[in-house]
């Protein structure tokens, strides 16, 4: 019997001892290929999907190779309809591929008949497609090119994924160069920016804290092109600029923003996924900014959180190279496929050690409060309408003795304290005398707010949601967090990811989420704790009288 | 190829040195020894039942036209190109038949050594010669082994003869005859005239008739003779050798690798099946009216399994092929199709077992499904377990099939899109006769075979290769290395989930899934604890410390907090009801009055265990218990029996074990005793009807009677037979019996000089014919 820290179990997923001998070997050996779904303190559980097979195959990664690897590391016999599939899915990618014909322009083409012959007969398939050309090689079919997006997308739909071959357009030329004074490119971020270059197009998946930012630069300066950076709100965008004047040779004129504050064109714009998506009467008027300039380059920040108008206008750009920056592929909407197919493939995922010397899971100390809500409140909330329950449950008074008595405790070190309701967080910051952001407070102060807190003038600070994405607070120690929106996972992500990056000293974090006991407000917390463990921290529950 | 590959000797050696020609088949089977009867007894079982008398029964039965069927259907393509020499030749010497077959002697002659055994040909004294009923059975095509020649006609043109003249013949005349050959030997001659001299002959017809190559008949019709078509096919019954066993298309794997997959589909399908019967222990699915699973059970099976409706089927009917699954009725009575009791002890045994129980019952059953979901005939959608979705051929399919694959070496596997085509072929030339439907047979047995983990990749695994021997212990023990060993520990984790990283071991699995919900299956299992898992146990009896005690007995790793406070929390807003056997209760609000009454010196006979500060419960009944108590000094009421939670056990429907099924050493030793009684009472037979008087022996019962005719047709000797005619006079005929079924006896009848029928109900008495002696 094999004694491989792998079980492959029959319904796709593979669970990772970790505390074996070859369990890193092995971690390295599937990250090509299968998605980490979970990650507790012993089994890691990796899932096999069609795109992480497909994603694979566009690394260069076979069938045979990918079988092997599950035949080595399995502790057990591997099921063989398992092993089936594998291969029979990897085979589907790249049967058919876009090319650019010298005379015919972009087609889509296969040395398979049958399959082509298949999509062709697809109802969504039929109307992007122009005349048929069979050649000595192969058959082809005209490709209306305003349909090349599309068409990716419908036969990933079709589970037939399309290799991008047509190439892209130079774009307006700008020179960027990074600068690499006082210090250098890491090795796994020359790798992901040199293997998205020669993809093409496509995701690079690093996990956070591992310099994102420095990756999308050095795209650009590969690129030497205008570059249009996606970003998901202001502050971040704030941050890629200062990143940008930093680390390359672009200055400050060269660099435009463009937001809800400031609608700046320039050879790199930096622009915001909200102000993009803003509609106003049925039509998006910002979207014109995709085409005011020849972009040569398109940066994906957060691919995750894409939202879909994005994706539709994605859709039209499939002629300009595109990099998607995430730390995780895994979207709550479960549109990886569109990614896919419109980004494209994952170009590159850092290897497990890397990311470990990182310290990208920060020894973090996360407790679960439970509250008991009075007698009184009791009752307010069993009469309550379903859609007020959690709103009452979360705004409880008696979390904010609790806040103050935690704050009290941690006197002195960096504390966030994180809400969802403003009224609450005014109570609190009233409460606490400390200051407060929310989205009325202006971008200047928060700038200033969050510069003292990060120069350590401030030691309290209360925030709402605005703070989940994108801002870098790393001297944060303590978070308290006293509501959040019904439970998203995502956002737990971003808040333990954003706030608890890694200490100097090695100490260790606090994150403290408040929930009262038997209310809506403790399912939501179900939920969270799950993603908590389930992303490595480990977290215990306590109750309010034991702190 | 090796020669005797695809059949091994009925009994070693024993034809070879053949003794004296005999004269009957009774007779020459006579001289058989005991290992070489009771071979021929085994290889055509329907011989022994009922018992045969003697020797000259045994012949007599082995000629009837049922059972050379049921004989010719077990012969490979070669064999019964041998037996089609030894009809068109007639009556020829051994090496004369051996050189008419088209294809290496040595094995054409381990081919007539079978027929042999199997008292298809038999060694009379002008040579060998077929059983007279296998003529007319012999039908078919070159493909199954049949030339399609005429017989040898004794007194026409010798074969040298015939071969001098058709090498005589213009090409046209020759094309002409060879089409006549390959069309069944049979012709008009429309109105050609037949010259006297070839040279007069003006058309082909006329040339061939004047060369007497055909031969006209009574009917006017014209024969091409035996001889003939040999003449035409230098020499040989058939243009193209027969005997080139097709070969498989192969390619090779690493056994090592074979075992590990198959292996893994083994487990799987134990695990599945016992997943689903554990199942439907609880929610069995009725039984359809017309008997089988209606299609929306079958789709709950596959969404249950994560299988295919074709791997889903399968399951079941080896379950009940093997007995873990049968008709019953549910707790309404409804018919149900439901676990039996010997599911109970085949989930208690070990996986190899289990899965050799499981592969017996598939090999046995003749179920087929692989129709299931196809419609049938009327249109209708065949349901899984119904019992029109079979086939007799089925078992011989799978057991052909995978004999094929065990005559590989290790790893050898079919070669991806070509290999099982090859197979089909392979077992086509070895069993010719075999129906149409068998490609798709054998496509499902190997199909099959890969789902219940017999072969991974396309090969044999190890350990199938004694299930094909029949060493189905010897297959446990080698299959039992390859699978998960089971575990009594869990890696518990903050996330809630727990992973058994193997099969659990007894009763855990049971318990846990009381506990947890099953989140993941396979090799390993993920479970995952919540609140309704939790409560769920509760519900069961179970309370938080037993819980608490359970997870960190199994568990290898610190309980993780937060599972801990779920349990406690799930138990603080449960209502948490405990129920044992008890036939009282005591109880009281004052906890000291409680302790105070369990240290009365008196309180033993009372049999009272305290379950709580303030409750005591007892084994005594309230009746007993009362008197008692008072008599201690207490005040007690009694207590109406009001809101105590009712705790069952969970209600396992099961139904009767249909029939014990006999484990194949049994089956074979039962075998054995049977042949060995057989054979002992045929020589007692035998014996017996020596030491009778001497012949010739008038026949006048309708058993000797019978065996007489028969042993006169294949003899074709001549015998006087007492017949009462339409007046109800006994007359004597002297006849040359031709043929005997249907309880009509033909006969050329020496009277009329011409075949004439007899009723054998008529036949008073059979006598060898004087002279004939």
């Amino acid at each position: 019997m094999n004694d491989g820290p792998l079980i492959v179990q029959s319904d796709k997923t593979l669970l990772l001892e970790i505390d074996h001998e070859r369990a890193q070997e092995c971690r390295r050996a599937i990250a090509p290929f299968a998605e980490l779904e979970r990650s507790p303190e012993h089994v890691h559980t990796y899932r096999l999907t069609p795109l992480g097979l497909w994603n694979a195959r566009a690394a260069g990664h076979d069938a045979e190779e990918v079988v092997n690897t599950l035949l080595t590391f399995s502790r057990y016999a591997v099921p063989h309809a398992l092993l089936v599939d594998v291969a029979e899915t990897m085979a589907r990618y790249g049967r058919l591929r876009l090319d650019k014909h010298p005379t015919h322009g972009l087609v889509l083409s296969s040395t398979d008949r049958p399959v082509l012959e298949e999509v062709l007969r697809a109802k969504k398939i039929k109307p992007m497609l122009g005349e048929r050309i069979d050649g000595p090689d192969g058959d082809s079919v005209v490709v209306h090119p305003s349909e090349r997006g599309n068409l990716k997308q419908a036969l990933l739909k079709l589970g037939w994924p399309a290799e991008d071959w047509a190439g892209y357009v130079d774009g307006e030329a700008h020179a960027i160069d990074l600068v690499e004074d006082g210090w250098e490119l890491r090795d796994y971020q020359r790798d992901a920016a040199d293997s998205f270059w020669h993809g093409g197009s496509g995701v690079v998946v690093l996990p956070c804290g591992a310099g994102k930012t420095i990756v999308g630069a050095s795209a650009m300066a590969h690129a030497k092109a205008t570059t249009l950076i996606l970003v998901t709100n202001t502050v971040s965008a704030r941050q890629w600029k200062d990143e940008l004047l930093k680390r390359t040779t672009l200055t400050e004129d060269e660099i435009g923003e463009y937001s809800g504050a400031m609608k700046e064109v320039r050879p790199v714009t930096i622009a915001t996924y909200q102000v993009l998506t803003l509609r106003r009467k049925g039509v998006y008027p910002h979207l014109d900014l995709l085409d005011a300039r020849d972009w040569g380059l398109i940066v994906y920040d957060e691919v995750h959180l894409l939202p879909a108008p994005i994706f539709r206008m994605t859709a039209n750009l499939q002629a300009r190279r595109r990099i998607g920056l995430t730390a995780t592929l895994v979207r709550e909407d479960g549109r990886e496929g569109d990614v896919f197919s419109l980004i494209g493939p994952k170009r590159y995922d850092a290897p497990w050690k890397d990311i470990e010397a990182q310290g990208w899971i920060a020894p973090a100390d996360c407790v679960e409060v439970r509250v008991t809500l009075s007698d009184s409140e009791r009752l307010t909330y069993a009469v309550a309408e379903p859609e007020e329950k959690y709103r009452l449950a979360a705004c409880t008074p008696r979390k904010t003795d609790v806040v103050r008595r935690l704050v009290d405790q941690h006197a002195g070190q960096p504390t966030l304290v994180i809400g969802q309701y403003i009224d609450q967080l005014d109570e609190l910051a009233e409460t606490l005398d400390a200051p407060v952001i929310k989205g009325e407070t202006p971008v200047k102060e928060r700038q200033r707010l969050f510069d003292a807190f990060r120069s350590g003038e401030l030691s309290l600070l209360v925030v709402s949601k605005v703070a989940n994405f994108s801002i870098d607070l790393p001297s944060a120690e303590v978070a308290i967090q006293v509501s959040g929106s019904f439970g998203s996972r995502q956002e737990e992500a971003q808040r333990l990811g954003r706030l608890l990056r890694p200490k100097d000293e090695g100490k260790s974090a606090h994150f403290y989420t408040l929930v009262s006991r038997d209310t809506v407000d403790a399912d939501f917390a179900a939920n969270r704790q799950r993603f908590l463990a389930e992303q490595g921290y480990a977290y215990r529950i306590v109750d309010a009288q034991d702190l | 190829m090796s020669d005797t590959a695809h059949r091994p000797p009925l009994s070693q050696g024993v034809s070879q040195g053949a003794v004296r020609p005999a004269r009957t088949l009774a007779e020459h089977l006579r001289t058989w020894s005991d290992e070489r009867l009771s071979a021929l007894l085994r290889a055509r079982p329907d011989l022994t039942t009922p018992a045969p008398h003697d020797s000259s029964q045994v012949a007599s039965r082995a000629g009837t036209r049922a059972s050379v069927q049921r004989a010719l259907d077990d012969l490979t393509t070669l064999e019964l190109a041998v037996l089609d020499a030894c009809v068109v030749l007639g009556h020829a010497s051994r090496e004369e038949t051996v050189a008419a077959v088209h294809g290496d002697p040595v094995r054409v002659s381990a081919a007539l050594d079978h027929l042999i055994d199997l008292a298809l040909v038999w060694e009379s004294p002008g040579g060998v010669r077929a059983l007279s009923g296998v003529a007319d059975l012999l039908r078919g095509d070159l493909a199954s082994g049949v030339s399609g020649l005429r017989p040898v006609l004794p007194h026409a043109l010798s074969r040298t003869e015939a071969v001098e003249r058709v090498a005589r013949l213009s090409a046209p005349a020759r094309g002409l005859l060879e089409h006549v050959a390959d069309s069944g030997g049979e012709a008009t001659s429309g109105r050609a005239r037949t010259p006297h001299r070839p040279e007069d002959a003006t058309t082909p017809v006329e040339e061939v008739l004047a060369h007497g190559l055909l031969v006209p008949t009574q009917n006017g019709a014209l024969h091409l003779p035996g001889q003939v078509g040999l003449a035409l096919r230098g020499g040989h019954t058939t243009r193209l050798p027969v005997d080139d066993l097709p070969e498989l298309a192969v390619t090779a794997r690493d056994p090592a690798l074979v075992d590990r997959v198959a292996a893994g589909a083994a487990f799987e399908a134990v695990r599945r099946l016992e997943l689903l019967l554990d199942h439907w222990g609880q929610h069995p699915p009725t039984v359809l009216r017309s008997g089988g699973l209606a299609v929306r059970d079958l789709k709950a099976v596959v969404d249950e399994l994560h299988v295919d409706a074709h791997q889903a089927a399968l399951l079941l009917e080896a379950a009940v092929a093997a007995d873990l699954l049968a008709e019953g009725h549910d707790a309404d009575g409804v018919a149900a199709w439901l676990p039996t009791h010997a599911f109970d002890a085949w989930s208690e045994s070990p996986p190899a077992e289990r899965w050799t129980a499981l592969v017996r019952g598939w090999f046995t059953t003749t179920r087929l499904p692989g129709l299931v979901g196809r419609k049938d005939a009327s249109g209708k959608t065949r349901n899984a377990l119904a019992p029109d979705a079979s086939s007799q051929f089925a078992p011989e399919a799978r057991d052909h099939a995978l004999r094929q694959l065990a005559a590989l070496p290790p790893g050898g596997a079919l070669a991806s899109g070509t290999g099982l085509p090859s197979l089909v072929e392979r077992l086509r030339w070895l069993r010719p006769r075999r129906p149409v439907t068998r490609d798709e047979m054998v496509g499902w047995a190997v199909q099959e075979a890969a789902m219940l983990g017999l072969t991974g990749l396309d090969a044999l695994a190890s350990y199938a290769r004694e299930v094909v021997a029949g060493d189905l212990d010897a297959a446990a023990d080698q299959l039992a290395p390859l699978l998960p060993t089971p575990v009594a520990h869990l890696l518990v984790q903050a996330d809630l989930t727990a992973v058994a990283p193997g099969p659990l071991a007894g009763d855990l699995a049971r318990t846990l899934h009381l506990l947890a919900d099953v989140e993941s299956r396979g090799g390993a299992t993920v479970y995952r604890f919540t609140t309704g898992s939790l409560r769920r146990a509760l519900d069961a009896g179970w309370g938080a410390e037993e819980i608490h005690d359970f997870l960190a007995s199994i568990s290898r790793t610190p309980i993780p907090q937060p599972l801990t406070y779920l349990v406690d929390d799930v138990v603080r807003t449960f209502g948490s009801v405990r129920v044992g056997h008890a036939e009282s209760f005591l109880r009281a609000d004052d906890a000291q009055a409680i302790t105070e009454l369990l240290h009365h010196p008196k309180v033993a006979q009372l049999e009272l265990r305290r379950i709580a500060p303030t409750v005591l419960v007892s084994s005594l009944p309230v009746d007993l218990l009362l008197p008692r108590l008072r008599e201690l000094g207490t005040a007690p009421v009694v207590e109406a029996p009001d809101g105590t939670v009712h705790v069952a056990r969970r209600h396992l429907l099961r139904t009767r074990t249909p029939r014990p099924t006999p484990v194949p050493a049994v089956a074979r030793a039962r075998d054995t005793a049977r042949v060995s009684a057989v054979l002992a009472a045929v020589r007692a037979g035998d014996r017996a009807a020596a030491s009778a008087p001497a012949r010739p022996a008038v026949a006048t019962t309708p058993i000797t009677a019978l065996a007489m005719l028969r042993e006169a047709i294949e003899s074709a000797t001549t015998v006087v037979i007492g017949y009462v005619d339409n007046h109800g006079t006994t007359t004597d005929r002297v006849v040359d019996p031709r043929r005997l079924e249907g309880g009509q006896l033909t006969a050329y009848d020496h009277r009329t000089e011409g075949p004439k029928a007899f009723a054998v109900h008529r036949i008073t008495s059979v006598t060898p014919a004087v002279g004939d002696q």
